[in-house]
């Protein structure tokens, strides 16, 4: 019993950082625009969300899955979907404001998946 | 000493006994430091285009096209979806490695959620355009009626002078061509056929590029550009060039 509970913890140590690694990272959308970022980091560890805060009424667990909505725009942001329900102005700031908060452009999107920039920008 | 001062405050020579030129100097002087003397520079409630082109009331007349084309970007709203670069890429033939229009990226590591502002650049068709100063064979102009800086690709001769006088880095060679290539408002594939606003404009979904007549009191261009309220600047200002490309926030 006692070498149970031990591995249990011990389990638990070794676990503990592959959860973290597993909460999602950076999710880089480029739809409906290229360039829009998602970071779990500053969801999860700055601001101290669980998963269940979004997953998965807002957002199923298959990153990049909701970009396929027709709806997923910034319409339905200031209508209270997506990141809407919680970017109104009072939980989080406004989606109607501070647009390259969240929008990194096309630059910071090439720049995060060390995509070539050489061949030109079109 | 510090009784004689005291001594000697406490005769006021009261304002009787003052010339009026000692009293006209005075004027003077406050009217330099209100700022009426630096041309209202100072404590200017006139909007930014006074300081880009003359002082008040002349500035209609230092719209010398008609139309007079400019554009006004608001800024904050770019997310460099890059959409306007690829509206321009495909109406304006620009092959991979060039560009009539950009995004600039800069990190404001400092700022409070948002570390990122990004800035769209074209040609600012500059009043007193340096590219047409320089250029050896007049192949690059200022467009008489409407104030676009255009090329005559058939006249030049690619010795770039006009890349190096740009303030703005507006300008690419174009092998294709074999001329420099610039931005021209798009007026050859859309202004010129009657189309009202640049590929670019219409692309952008954040309503970022306002393009218009500033010379149109009508145009909203003309109303952003001189509302007292907002604020309004050009890029480079110091480069004397007059530039018709305006920045605003907002």
């Amino acid at each position: 019993m006692k070498k149970l509970l031990l591995g249990m913890i011990l389990l638990g140590f070794v676990a503990m950082p592959v959860f973290a690694d597993d909460s999602g990272g950076d999710i880089h959308y480029d739809k409906p625009v290229i360039g829009v970022l998602f970071s779990h980091a500053s969801h999860v560890e700055e601001a101290g969300l669980d998963c269940d805060s979004c997953h998965n009424d807002l957002f199923s667990m298959e990153a990049r899955a909701v970009q396929e909505e027709q709806d997923f725009n910034m319409l339905a942001l200031s209508e209270g979907r997506y990141c809407g329900a919680c970017h109104d102005g009072e939980m989080a700031f406004a989606s109607s404001t501070r647009c390259a908060s969240c929008h990194e452009g096309a630059i910071g999107f090439r720049r995060s998946l060390g995509l070539n920039d050489s061949g030109g920008r079109h | 000493m510090i009784r004689n001062l005291i001594k000697n405050k406490q005769q006021n020579e009261g304002v009787e006994a003052l010339s009026n030129d000692e009293r006209r100097h005075f004027l003077k002087m406050g009217l330099k430091l209100t700022g009426v003397f630096a041309g209202g520079s100072l404590l200017s409630l006139v909007s930014v285009v006074v300081k880009v082109y003359a002082t008040p009331g002349q500035f209609k007349d230092k719209y010398p096209y008609r139309p007079h084309y400019s554009m006004v970007m608001h800024l904050d709203y770019c997310v460099d979806c890059e959409r306007c670069i690829e509206a321009c890429a495909a109406t304006n033939d620009i092959p991979k490695y060039g560009f009539r229009t950009n995004i600039l990226e800069r990190q404001i590591p400092d700022g409070i959620d948002q570390q990122v502002e990004f800035m769209p650049v074209l040609c600012n068709h500059c009043n007193v355009a340096q590219c047409a100063r320089v250029c050896p064979t007049a192949a690059t102009y200022k467009n008489e009626q409407n104030g676009i800086v255009m090329m005559d690709v058939k006249k030049c001769i690619g010795c770039l002078s006009c890349q190096l006088a740009c303030p703005y880095n507006a300008r690419y060679f174009n092998e294709e061509k074999w001329a420099v290539d610039k931005c021209d408002f798009c007026f050859d594939t859309r202004l010129s056929k009657g189309v009202d606003l640049t590929a670019c404009a219409e692309a952008c979904p954040a309503g970022v590029r306002i393009f218009g007549d500033i010379s149109d009191p009508k145009s909203r261009v003309y109303r952003e550009v001189h509302q007292v309220s907002r604020t309004v600047w050009v890029l480079r200002p110091e480069a004397g060039t007059k530039p018709n490309v305006f920045y605003t926030r907002g």
